[in-house]
This record gives structure tokens, C-alpha cells and sequence, in this order.
């Protein structure tokens, strides 16, 4: 798309004497002057309107987020209030009363945000780091399939069947990312699996 | 047989509809509403006087708009054949020709002579209502490309003034659901580029943004947060002139892009904003915006060159 090089622009370079707005040129130069020196100490504030999608169920509602800061400017972002997006196929900028709500989600000080351990017996979770978690339960699912995995059914016929461990994947995801997760968990044998597709 | 007043409404159970992609104008509650938030916006001490001077120009644009004879439409088989090509179906070089359209503008010369303006503008008035054929023919050209000259503003000022008149009963006339998208940022009843984009808060689409024709004043539909300038979804923010604990409602919406920005009015959270009105009311922020990096690409012939 051509942008608009007008010769205003080079008038606006060029300065002196030419009155270059609509305002000079009828003669309410004066009007103009007593609003740019109103506003002179004023700042500009920025904000941020950013398309996402609700996380609550497979609905997958668009929604508009508004933060005030610029995060590409280098400022901290504050979201400051969430809505449907109207220009979404799905929700047409509507929301259920959970989507409604989702600046109540991010903002929550009960809010999930790293990984949290519970040790059994323990009234209390602690953080642990990623790298500790992800080894943590991939060595208790190795123990407990080691254990508990059923290779053949009562008619002999072998089969891949892990009984003992559940599986509920999330909701907002693509395609994709369902067919991916269903291969991990059929992969393995669990049999109590659930892409929740609803909250 | 008793009857009540009271109806159900199943259409008010879902309200899940589709935002319409076009709004033709209608000129004459146009320019009314127009004056109206014009004289309210007047009461600023700065700009006063100048919002004062439009108010006059749209009143007058209103009583044209309302006491000219009915125009012709714009024929079936041409709005078709833009239908088809996906092209705005006033054809503008035509009213370079038109005698409808010359004829409005003499009427708006005629009468603007009435308004109290300060000695500059009723000078290019008074050069305008002498300027011969040939003169007429290349501002009003100029008008139509969105192009004003900076050695003559003021005359074309007026002149845009007559056309906006003439553009909005032209538009008046097409039917809103016959219009296709064109291209972003292009009016797709008259090709013109738009003033601001406003995010309606009418029921039913509340929050569906559309841009406002410069010239002919229809509005068509445009997905948020998107440069009405160069189509672009990546890099778009908002500037506002800081106004302490209120949240602004007249933002520009930036873009990374192709470093330009055009005004968006928040109709959902201001009821009141009219597009050209407070674009021209907005002032303040384009004089900030003068200062960065982005150059402004609403066009609005009140308010040209910044």
C-alpha cells in the first residue's frame, strides 16, 4: 500500500513563513498557537491492544487485552482490562461469565505461574524449577509403568495398557497439539486419558 | 382480546450479530449532529474560535443537504460493475463533471458568505467565488485525490466543504449492503481515505470499529488493531495525550510498519465523539504526535498538515 509522501511534508521541512495547516491558512493561527502551548507539557501516553484467545475451554473465544505501557518500547505492560474481540467469528465479542472475568485470572495471587511441589505428607507446596519437575515426574511415571503396565490381556493377546496413571490434557489448543498429545498418551498405554475439551 | 405492549423479542436472546460491513450517511442528521458536537466542543477556551467557524460550515452543509433536489442514484449497472471488481461504486473523476455537484458548490459559496470569519478566509472565500471554470475544475480535482495544495488551503477548504456535501447525498443513495470491502483504509463507496476510525458502542456491535469517509462520509467496518494505513496487524500501539486518572478516548493508533497513524474514537466509551468534529477537537494530539516518529495518515480538510 503507497503511503502518503504529500509535499506537506517537505513544506513542514522547509518551515519559515508559509502557513502549512488548515488552521494558519483561514487565519486562526492564533486558536492553534493557544493549543499547542496548552498542550506542550503534556506527555503521550502509550497503550496496547492485543488480540489473544480465552484459555478456559475449546470454545477458543478471541478476546482484546488492554495494558498500558508499551512492552516493544522497552516499558513494562500492565493489562488493565479485557474484553471479547468483535471481530472473532466465534464469540463476536461476547464472553461467558468465567471469560468476563479473565483479568481476575491473570491478576489472581493464587495464579499458577512455575511449577509447585507437594511432597506427600506435606501440608505445603514449594516452587521447584522446571528441570527438577519435569525429572521428578518422568521418573515416577518410569517407576509406576515399570510396575504396573499390562502387556497382555486375559486372552494372551499383547496389548500396551497402563491403568494405574491418568492423563487430562488442556483445552486451548490447536489440532495439532491434541493429536500430539493423544500420541504421547496412547504411546505409553494410559488408558484414563481426557483432552478436555470443557471446563 | 387483551393485548399488551410488551412483545417478546427472540432476536434480543442471541444478539450475537454479525457488525454490518457499511453505513451509508444519512447528509442531513449527519451534518446536524455534526453542529451540534461541534458547538459543544466550541466552549474550548483555545480552539473556540475555530470549531465556531466549523460549526457554521456544517450548518450550512446540513440546510444544503436538506434543501437540494433529490439527486439521481448512482446507476444500477455501475454499482454492479464495481460490485464485481471489488471497486467503490461512486465514480469521483464523474464529478469533476458533474453540473449537480458544481451547482452545490456555488449554493455553499453563496451562503457561507454569511459566516463571521477572520479577513484571510474571506479573502480566499471572495477569490473563490471569481476563480473561472478551469480553476474550479483543478481544486475540486485536487479535493477528489485527497490532495490539497499548501499554497491554497483555505480555498480548498471550502471547496471540500461543498463536495462532503454532495459525496454524502451521492453515498445516500447506494444501497449499505451492496458495498464490498476495497481495500484497508479505502472508503468503499467512494475510494476516499478516512478521517479516524470509531469504535461504536451501538447495540448489538458494540466495539466493532469503522472507518469515517473523509469525504463522503460513509462508514464501513475494519478490524481492530490494524493500521488503516498500510493493513498491517504487527506493531500496532496507541498514543494518548495523558489525561491523568481517565482513560483517553480519542487514541492514535500507531503502526510499526509504515510508521504512520491514524485517530481512533471510542464512540463505546464516549457516546458523544463525532468523527470530523473531534478530529478537529483532538488538535492537541496531533501537535504531539508532530514530535515522534509517525506521520499521520487520516485525512481530514479541516485540519490538514500535521
Amino acid at each position: 500500500m503507497t503511503l502518503d509522501l504529500s509535499r506537506r511534508s517537505f513544506l513542514k521541512l522547509a518551515g519559515a513563513g508559509v502557513a502549512a495547516t488548515s488552521l494558519g491558512a483561514m487565519g486562526f493561527g492564533e486558536a492553534e498557537a493557544a493549543v499547542a502551548a496548552h498542550v506542550r507539557p503534556f506527555k503521550l501516553t502509550m497503550t496496547t491492544e492485543t488480540r489473544n484467545t480465552c484459555p478456559y475451554c475449546s470454545v477458543a473465544c478471541g478476546v482484546i487485552i488492554y495494558s498500558e505501557g508499551d512492552l516493544r518500547k522497552g516499558e513494562t505492560a500492565d493489562i488493565v482490562h479485557i474484553e471479547g474481540d468483535v471481530d472473532h467469528p466465534t464469540n463476536r465479542g461476547t464472553l461467558c461469565p468465567k471469560g468476563a472475568a479473565l483479568k481476575n485470572f491473570v491478576k489472581s495471587p493464587t495464579r499458577l505461574q512455575y511449577p509447585m511441589l507437594r511432597k506427600p505428607g506435606s501440608g505445603t507446596f514449594e516452587r521447584i524449577s522446571w528441570e527438577d519437575a519435569l525429572d521428578r515426574i518422568a521418573r515416577l511415571m518410569k517407576d509406576d509403568r515399570d510396575a504396573n503396565l499390562v502387556t497382555a490381556n486375559a486372552a494372551g493377546v499383547p496389548v500396551n495398557r497402563w491403568t494405574t496413571v491418568g492423563m487430562l490434557a488442556a483445552s486451548a489448543t490447536t489440532n495439532e497439539t491434541a493429536w500430539a498429545t493423544f500420541k504421547f498418551a496412547k504411546g505409553l498405554g494410559i488408558v484414563g486419558f481426557d483432552n478436555q475439551a470443557r471446563v | 382480546m387483551s393485548s399488551s405492549f410488551i412483545q417478546p423479542d427472540p432476536s434480543m436472546i442471541g444478539r450475537i450479530s454479525k457488525a454490518p460491513f457499511a453505513l451509508t450517511p444519512d447528509p442531513g442528521k449527519l451534518f446536524k449532529e455534526r453542529v451540534a458536537r461541534l458547538e459543544i466542543l466550541a466552549k474550548d477556551a483555545h480552539l473556540g474560535p475555530y470549531l465556531t467557524f466549523l460549526a457554521g460550515i456544517a450548518r450550512i452543509q446540513g440546510e444544503l443537504a436538506s434543501s437540494l433536489s433529490a439527486l439521481e442514484p448512482v446507476p444500477v449497472d455501475q454499482v454492479e460493475r464495481a460490485r464485481e471488481n471489488a471497486m467503490p461504486p461512486i465514480d469521483r473523476a464523474a464529478i469533476v463533471q458533474s453540473q449537480d455537484c458544481r451547482r452545490t458548490l456555488l449554493r455553499f459559496l453563496e451562503a457561507v458568505g454569511a459566516l463571521e470569519m477572520p479577513p484571510t478566509a474571506s479573502q480566499a472565500l471572495a477569490q473563490l467565488r471569481e476563480a473561472d471554470e478551469e480553476t474550479m475544475d483543478w481544486m475540486i480535482d485536487n479535493v477528489l485525490a485527497d490532495d490539497l495544495p499548501v499554497e491554497s488551503l483555505a480555498h480548498h477548504l471550502f471547496v471540500a466543504a461543498a463536495i462532503q456535501v454532495h459525496a454524502a447525498r451521492l453515498a445516500a443513495t447506494l444501497d449499505a449492503n451492496g458495498l464490498v470491502p476495497v481495500r484497508v483504509g479505502v472508503c468503499p463507496a467512494c475510494g476516499g481515505k478516512p478521517v479516524a476510525s470509531i469504535v461504536v458502542g451501538v447495540q448489538g456491535v458494540e466495539g466493532a470499529r469503522y472507518g469515517c469517509c473523509s469525504c463522503c462520509s460513509t462508514m464501513w467496518n475494519e478490524v481492530r488493531i490494524k493500521c488503516l494505513a498500510c493493513g498491517s496487524t504487527k506493531g500496532v500501539g496507541y498514543r494518548a495525550v495523558e489525561t491523568g486518572t481517565d482513560e483517553a478516548t480519542v487514541k492514535a493508533e500507531v503502526c510499526d510498519s509504515c510508521h504512520s497513524w491514524v485517530k481512533i474514537l471510542y464512540q463505546n466509551k464516549n457516546p458523544s465523539l463525532e468523527a470530523v468534529a473531534d478530529d478537529v477537537a483532538s488538535l492537541g494530539l496531533d501537535l504531539l504526535m508532530k514530535d515522534t516518529e509517525y506521520k499521520r495518515a487520516g485525512f481530514n480538510p479541516f485540519l490538514v498538515g500535521y
